[in-house]
């Protein structure tokens, strides 16, 4: 096998005063080869966002910081850079797509400015050709006339129409990695869908890897062909799409898949995995998922499980499900 | 293929500044009033040498407070200077001042500011403690200390007037600052690689720069104020050159004998200063989203 694009080994990460410090995300390791969409799955608190802000060395710090692990890309790990490099890979081999499209555009720039930007940064262009380049990436992401939209301010456009301009942003340097931090979340729904559909014309015709972060099972469904379940700060489940989907091993990831309301289903309540999800770092010894758990035996709460591997592709975190597959 | 031939949503077209401003004005007649009555003493301090009919320090024992008459419009005070002529002189100093100290002073506070907001640490503690240390006095008195410290000249008054006005602009930009590098784009101005310089250059600047401005024209009018206020106490502009603090002060001691030089600089004190006042709310409704269009 080939060297996968990025390869996170081992990652863990701590918020708050060293003394006590919660470790929000617990030894995470995976990896994405070139050209591969992965979705990133979770409840809210999960740690999938905090995961990929390790990935560029986002995490505010203080409070947080990444206590140990290595993140490589393209065999150079990430995390023994010194801090006055990354923004060289910033923006040109990694680029990143926020959940606001609302307010992660600058108010008083022009959009044509802000996707100048990052060309101005990494890529050596005279003048001309970098808004030939940035009126080229407006028509990708389906900017309507993007020439003549070069001059508009953020405030001219819908939720929408900014998250296009968010990827144009982002796919300008032809990044080789592109982190999408729940890209369509705060949009409504027909708009999901097409800003869906640009990610994976863009994917088809960028050949960027993708990191797809969202609680979203269909918007993952829709675009990756692997996928990584995390739950309180570990993951717990990870293979291809189909595997996951038809079945899937873990628990948690069961009774994720169950939640989706079907529109052939004609029962009153929704499905609901019972319990809340426990505080980051609040689970010392054993299975986080253990005090929601519909399986769950001793041996659950005394240890944590390793990841059982159920198939080539396919690796899940349970004592029940993994020792029966043994 | 539904996403690339969406219809684009119609779009509002937005005002030009120009239009804004234009709107601004046309919305208040006193707007247009302020504006002459700025525009018009701006005139007067560029082109003192050629309005002013007399020397304004020409002294004269024949013509010792006289009255208003076609010779000297506005009357002479107890040396039979012409009070007209040093007014028109007088202007200079405040327009200057009223002008340039403010500039300087919000290029310093705004820098202190942004630095102090935007990194934190000792540098913030350090000026946020400067900051309240300079705003425990009022104005007045800090320019005072500042003045009798370093005396009058020129120079010195500049300086005073900037730094009575430094800490103002400081807590302003820090202020904003705080707010400005929450913001997801500045976060994702991060991702983009951009680094720190250019982050606070190209991100948190122009979002901070309305309130700094609303600050900068309100303030010409205190600057104008303060220093007539220090010529007044004898700290600022020193006689006999004059300024319209200094003529009060003069008058002051004559006004049973002559009270044109008191009327004379007071009215134009305060024609001035009001219309700077209402630009500088004019302004503040133009740049503040909350309380404009």
């Amino acid at each position: 096998m080939t060297r996968p694009l990025l390869k996170i080994s081992d990652v863990s990460v701590e918020f708050g005063p060293k003394a006590n410090a919660i470790r929000v995300v617990d030894s995470v390791s995976f990896s994405i080869g070139a050209g591969e969409a992965v979705g990133l799955v979770g409840e809210s608190g999960s740690g999938k966002s905090i995961t990929s802000l390790s990935i560029l060395r986002l995490i505010p710090d203080p409070p947080g910081r990444i206590v140990s692990g290595s993140i490589e890309f393209e065999g150079q790990d990430l995390l023994k850079l010194p801090a006055n490099r990354m923004p060289e890979i910033r923006g040109r081999d990694i680029a990143m797509i926020f959940q606001e499209p609302m307010s992660s555009l600058n108010p008083v720039m022009t959009i044509g400015d802000q996707i100048a930007e990052a060309l101005m940064l990494h890529q050596d262009l005279d003048r001309d050709a970098r808004w030939q380049r940035v009126i080229e990436v407006l028509s990708l992401v389906g900017m309507p006339d993007p020439a003549a939209r070069l001059g508009a301010f953020p405030h001219e456009f819908s939720g929408g129409m900014r998250q296009r301009v968010m990827i144009a942003m982002a796919v300008a340097c032809n990044p080789k990695l592109l982190i999408a931090d729940e890209p369509t979340t705060a949009l409504d729904v027909t708009i999901q869908a097409q800003v869906l559909e640009l990610m994976k014309s863009i994917r088809a015709s960028v050949n960027t890897a993708i990191l797809l972060i969202s609680h979203d099972l269909g918007v993952i469904a829709d675009l990756c062909e692997r996928v990584v379940v995390m739950y309180s700060g570990r993951i717990v489940e990870e293979g291809s799409v189909e595997s996951i989907f038809s079945k899937p091993e873990h628990p948690y990831t069961r009774g994720l898949l169950q939640s989706i309301p079907r529109l052939d289903d004609d029962r009153k309540r929704l499905y609901q995995i019972a319990g809340t999800v426990p505080m980051a770092g609040s689970v010392k010894k054993g299975c986080p998922f253990y005090a929601r758990c519909d399986l769950r035996v001793d041996k659950c709460a005394a240890e944590m499980p390793p990841m059982f591997e159920f198939s080539k592709q396919h690796k899940a975190a349970c004592w029940v499900t993994g020792e029966a597959e043994q | 293929m539904t996403s690339l031939d969406q219809p684009v949503e119609a779009v509002r077209p937005t005002r030009t500044l120009l239009e804004n401003v234009t709107a601004t004005f046309i919305g208040r007649p006193s707007m247009i009033f302020a504006a002459v009555v700025i525009l018009t003493f701006i005139a007067i301090a560029l082109f003192a040498p050629l309005l002013a009919p007399y020397d304004p320090l020409a002294q004269s024992y024949l013509v010792i407070n006289a009255y208003p008459s076609a010779e000297h419009w506005l009357g002479t005070d107890q040396f039979g200077r012409d009070v007209l002529s040093r007014l028109i002189y007088g202007s200079r100093n405040s327009m200057i001042f009223g002008i340039t100290a403010p500039i300087i002073a919000a290029l310093v506070g705004t820098t202190l500011g942004v630095v102090a907001g935007y990194f934190g640490g000792i540098f913030d503690r350090l000026v946020t403690r400067m900051i309240d240390l300079l705003l425990a006095f009022p104005d007045l008195l800090l320019a005072i200390i500042i003045s009798a410290a370093l005396g009058g000249g020129f120079w010195n008054i500049l300086a005073v007037l900037s730094i009575a006005f430094v800490p103002g602009f400081a807590r302003v930009a820090r202020a904003s600052t705080l707010a400005v590098k929450q913001e997801p784009y500045v976060e994702a101005s991060v991702a983009v690689g951009l680094r720190t310089p250019l982050i606070i250059l190209r991100h948190v600047v122009p979002n901070i720069a309305a309130p700094v401005v609303v600050l900068m024209t309100l303030w010409v009018a205190s600057a104008i104020r303060l220093e007539a206020a220090l010529s007044f106490l004898g700290l600022g502009t020193r006689p006999p050159y004059p300024s319209w603090g200094n003529i009060i002060r003069d008058g002051l001691n004559n006004i049973f004998g002559s009270p044109w030089p008191i009327i004379g600089a007071g009215f134009a004190i305060t024609l001035v200063v009001l219309s700077f006042n209402m630009i500088g709310d004019a302004v503040r409704d133009l740049l503040d989203p909350e309380i404009g269009q």
